[in-house]
């Protein structure tokens, strides 16, 4: 991690800066500009297909804009090649919508995956670790079995637990909890509590479930027709005079029945 | 007017899309330099492409050789015979099956099984995000899934070609000997005095080209997948189709090329 002195202002951890990304005739991000700061837990907000995952594709370097920049420390990640990539991505964890787990490995492998990838080759150490991570998603006894005999839920979990395994300094979640119980949300948003209190773990989520974004933010975005139409506090966010951003927090559609 | 211009236009756009095609061919070809040379070579992976290409295209190689050398064995003696020289056909069934036959034979039957096999491993890893994951962890694509497929193809074309070449040969030792009753030893007087070592390095030189091009036209398919199930379905297709003509038309040109440094004996 970078080190500041007193007297420099705290660089942003990320910075995107006028994102711009269209996809044929559809145009998802029309000048994002966002700041995260080192050691938060930001919450993306917003109505579906607005282009969320988009944003996270992009701060982890998956998708290239057509224009605008995003910096992780200070450095332009776009001007970066895939293999100049790999060093800055070992320094995050990333949860897919669909948790993209490697179908011919087993939970075990597939969580183990990352640590063998960054060179760690004591058996012992990479089965402890496996089994806390696993542990922590409460899937330990499930470690032989494949994905494809795992549930949506499950397979979401196994997920979070090899976006963290890795101990990065940033995890990027794409829906975390959608498909979960009650109780399983309760455990990952307390898993993502927990990160960032103990270690400083930073944070960017993507949820529709309004219930974490109160519980775990601490600065909400909205992103809404391509650009960020609401940054702010959890309470700000509730204090927000737009009809739009209480209709989305109430869940009204505005419809009748 | 318009529609004339779009009409001639067309064989523009084409052979634009082509090179286009060409493009992001040498750009894969680029990637698997790097990699070769810069990245971590995965030996655990790479055996393992050896047995799923090598070990297991095995059958259906021995089954091509043995009845192209029986066929290609009875057409020769059915014409040579009429000049009185049925028994020499050994050298040309082995010359043959050395410089043509047992590489193209060989390549076209790895390219059905093995290539279509690579463009939909590959392409359903790609539309079901697989592969962004590995790249998310750090993990170069063409480093885990590519470059293991080309080592491993480059190990087993060789002695695929070898094997449709053995085969061949004895599949047209038993029809010279038990249909058309050609004395052992004049058939492989034949085979021996005019096939030699050049002969057979002619073909192993085909097989490394035709390994190349196999990996990286399906390998690329299979990357570019779009849109799910059809995609990997149209990307499979397309891998065996463009492989296939590849490897006939790079053929006809290494036939050429390779005769200039290895000339086909004067005795035939």
């Amino acid at each position: 991690m970078t080190k500041m002195t007193a007297d420099t202002p705290e660089l942003p951890f990320i910075r995107v800066t006028g994102l711009r990304k269209s996809f044929g005739a559809q145009k998802t991000l029309q000048g994002v500009d966002l700041t995260i700061r080192r050691g938060e837990t930001l919450v993306l907000i917003g109505p579906s297909g607005e282009g969320k995952s988009v944003l996270l594709k992009h701060i982890i370097g998956l998708l290239h804009p057509d224009a605008g920049k995003v910096e992780l420390d200070g450095v332009n990640l776009c001007s970066l090649a895939e293999r100049q990539m790999a060093n800055i991505r070992r320094r995050m964890g990333y949860l897919f919508q669909n948790a993209a787990l490697f179908d011919s490995l087993t939970v075990e492998q597939n969580v183990a995956f990352p640590l063998k990838e960054a060179g760690l080759r004591d058996k012992g150490e990479i089965a402890r670790r496996v089994h806390e991570a696993l542990d922590l998603v409460e899937l330990a006894e499930h470690k032989d079995k494949m994905p494809i005999h795992l549930s949506g839920g499950m397979r979401k979990r196994v997920g979070i637990a090899r976006a963290i395994i890795g101990r990065p300094e940033c995890v990027l979640y794409d829906e975390p909890t959608s498909g979960l119980d009650p109780i399983v949300t309760d455990v990952i948003d307390l898993m993502i509590q927990r990160m960032q209190k103990r270690v400083g773990v930073t944070s960017v989520v993507i949820t529709h479930d309004m219930g974490s974004v109160f519980k775990i933010a601490d600065r909400v975005a909205m992103l809404k027709n391509g650009v960020i139409s609401f940054i702010g506090s959890p309470d700000e966010l509730r204090a927000s005079a737009d009809p739009e951003i209480q209709n989305f927090i109430a869940g009204r559609s505005g419809m009748t029945a | 007017m318009d529609s004339l211009l779009g009409l001639l236009a067309l064989p523009g756009r084409a052979f634009l899309n082509f090179l286009g095609y060409l493009g992001q061919l040498g750009v894969l070809a680029g990637e698997l330099w790097d990699s070769l040379t810069k990245g971590r070579l995965r030996l655990r992976q790479m055996m393992e492409q050896v047995v799923v290409i090598g070990y297991g295209s095995q059958a259906v190689v021995i089954v091509t050789g043995a009845f192209t050398g029986a066929v290609f064995t009875a057409q020769s003696y059915f014409k040579f015979k009429d000049f009185g020289i049925g028994s020499t056909i050994g050298g040309v069934v082995s010359v043959s099956l050395c410089r043509e036959l047992g590489p193209v034979l060989a390549g076209l039957m790895v390219t059905g099984r093995v290539g279509a096999a690579m463009a939909a491993e590959i392409g359903t890893l790609k539309v079901s995000e697989q592969i962004d994951a590995l790249r998310v962890m750090g993990t170069h694509p063409v480093d885990f899934l590519v470059l293991p497929r080309l080592l491993a193809m480059l190990v087993s074309m060789p002695l695929l070609i070898a094997e449709c070449i053995v085969f061949g040969l004895a599949a047209a030792v038993m029809v010279g000997m038990g249909a058309f009753k050609i004395p052992h030893v004049w058939f492989w007087t034949h085979v021996v005095d005019h096939t030699n070592l050049q002969d057979l390095l002619f073909g192993m030189i085909k097989g490394f080209v035709f390994g190349i091009l196999i990996v990286v036209i399906s390998c690329h398919q299979g990357l570019i997948a779009t849109n799910g199930a059809v995609g990997v379905g149209q990307g499979t297709t397309r891998a065996v189709v463009f492989s296939s003509l590849a490897l006939l038309v790079a053929n006809f040109f290494l036939t050429f090329l390779l005769n200039y440094f290895f000339p086909l004996g004067k005795a035939l």
